[in-house]
């Protein structure tokens, strides 16, 4: 096929996606991996070298952007709970899905670590709209959850960035090309949006992108994955872009725009609908691990901390959608994982985002428990029906 | 009768005519007039917290402007408007803040659905009469 031909195709679906999302109110790249989905399994699409590229420098700049959320001052606040209750979210599912992946599903030792760094993950954008609708951001248990979650967002990135390393004289360049850029970039930002910014040629963001694309080049040559450095760069710069909303503001257009939906549509083009079907139980059983192992995690840290909502701060942290399509799809770049599994794998993460989200808003949601306190009269389960007719 | 009334105005026509209601009703009754309209249709199952965020900040902007528009209609009656803005569920937050800000009446616009549509859709202002702890007025 053409290149631009592929292109158009692309450009087409990125904008059908987009409209859908509006329409159905659904993330964009949920939509996005639907599209790839089909474009790959019927339409016979097949990504190109620039598309991998792009996707590749897109998976980056999603785990910047990821560490660019992290809100210090909520995890200095928090950092006894989040770092249980986080840490467990990360090494429970992570063991787990591991030891499952390699002893039952007869993965080999890498291709399971995969899947234990995949699932591993919990969705701070999936736990935050929940957080946000319920209107539970401010308070004791969002602040918990939200800050557990960048404590297994980390693990995720350490994991991936260490497991699958394989060390060579280029790795000594690379750790000190990620410091020197993080340095670099808390140093010299106030002369640098002093001198260059606020213009349309937009020096702020290029100079974003510069810097992860040189951690993305000695990541390669370092046979490593500039991930880890990419998430803390991200954290190290969340206060400059926290006070520069405008630039945030037009970060996120050139990254939904771009960027992601290559990385979308590229993630769901490689999944074999023929092998989900034909692995349909692994699949559910992976999902299955990743709920009961992070049950185990987090449970019983969580009913520590928030007892009355402990059910429910264990199912958003079950949650998981980036992090594990990022490492699902490191896994079938780098030849760890074949197209099965990848499909299998990535399938779990999507049903991840879904399923325990929908379990804890409707059987666990503490708005419930907290109506039942503040009134005499329970109107919680009218209120259940209510959301549910709606 | 009514001293505290709660407008749920999203800008619809159903709304325009609650508004309308509502301000006719505070001018009778000397009542103080609010309005809620709420945030809804964030994107479910996010990829980054940017998206969200994003939805929130363009859905607060866009009924905020609506909002005050709400305001001028209402001062040009010579009533004063109390706007609020928030995110969340249509019916939930509308109950919960009529309950928070212990209201006389809630005005409401009738959407206009056929009968099978409300019927799929669960019919919102059948919800919120259900549900609101003080009396409902549907303006059709």
């Amino acid at each position: 096929m053409e290149n631009a031909w592929i292109a158009m195709v692309m450009g087409l679906l990125i904008l059908l996606a987009t409209m859908a999302s509006v329409e159905l109110g659904i993330s964009v790249a949920i939509i996005e991996i639907a599209l790839g989905v089909i474009a790959g399994n019927f339409v016979g699409l097949h990504t190109t070298p620039w598309i991998d590229f792009l996707a590749g420098f897109a998976s980056i700049l999603l785990t910047f952007l990821a560490g660019a959320e992290v809100d210090p001052d909520l995890l200095q606040e928090k950092w006894k709970e989040s770092l249980l209750i986080g840490g467990f979210s990360f090494l429970a599912p992570f063991l787990g899905a591991w030891v499952f992946a390699w002893f039952v599903l007869g993965w080999t030792s890498a291709a399971a670590q995969i899947a234990g760094v995949a699932l591993s993950t919990t969705s701070l954008a999936v736990v935050y709209a929940v957080l946000v609708e319920t209107g539970l951001t401010e308070t004791e248990i969002g602040k918990i959850i939200m800050a557990s979650t960048f404590v297994t967002d980390f693990g995720t990135a350490l994991a991936l960035a260490l497991l699958f390393v394989r060390p060579n004289w280029w790795l000594v360049p690379f750790i000190l090309v990620s410091v020197g850029i993080i340095l670099a970039m808390r140093w010299l930002h106030p002369w640098f949006f002093e001198r260059y910014g606020n213009r349309v040629i937009e020096p702020e963001i290029k100079g974003a992108f510069g810097a992860l694309l040189v951690l993305m080049y000695f990541g390669e040559k370092a046979e490593s994955h500039a991930v880890l450095p990419a998430f803390i760069l991200g954290l190290a710069v969340a206060h400059i872009l926290a006070k520069h909303r405008l630039q945030q503001h037009r970060f996120r257009v050139v990254a939904f725009a771009l960027l992601t939906p290559f990385f979308f549509i590229k993630s769901g083009m490689n999944i074999s609908l023929r092998a989900v079907l034909a692995n349909f139980g692994a699949m559910a059983l992976l999902l299955i691990v990743k709920m009961v192992t992070k049950s185990m995690g987090v449970y019983p840290a969580a009913r520590r901390y928030v007892p009355a909502d402990a059910a429910y701060t264990t199912l958003l942290m079950s949650t998981g959608l980036t992090f594990g399509t990022i490492s699902s799809l490191y896994g079938l770049n780098a030849g760890i994982l074949n197209q099965g599994q990848f499909s299998v794998l990535v399938t779990a993460v999507i049903l991840s985002a879904i399923v325990p989200t929908l379990i804890a808003q409707r059987f666990f949601d503490p708005r419930h428990r907290l109506a039942a306190a503040e009134s005499q009269e329970s109107r919680a389960p009218a209120m259940s029906a209510a959301r549910e007719e709606n | 009768m009514f001293h505290k009334i709660l407008v749920a105005y999203d800008g619809s026509d159903g709304a325009k005519r609650a508004l309308r209601a509502g301000i006719d009703l505070a001018k009778r009754y000397g009542a103080e007039l609010h309005s809620i309209a709420v945030v809804e249709k964030l994107p479910h199952f996010a990829a980054t917290v940017g998206e969200v965020k994003e939805a929130v900040r363009e859905l607060t902007t866009r009924y905020e402007w609506i909002s005050q528009e709400a305001v001028r209609v209402a001062k040009d009656q010579g009533i004063e408007l109390h706007p609020k803005v928030q995110p969340g569920h249509e019916v939930e937050a509308v109950v919960n803040y009529a309950r928070e800000g212990k209201f006389d009446l809630l005005v409401i616009g009738f959407a206009g659905h056929s009968h099978a549509f409300g019927r799929v859709m669960g019919g919102t202002a059948q919800n919120l009469a259900r549900l609101t702890p003080c009396p409902v007025l549907i303006a059709k």
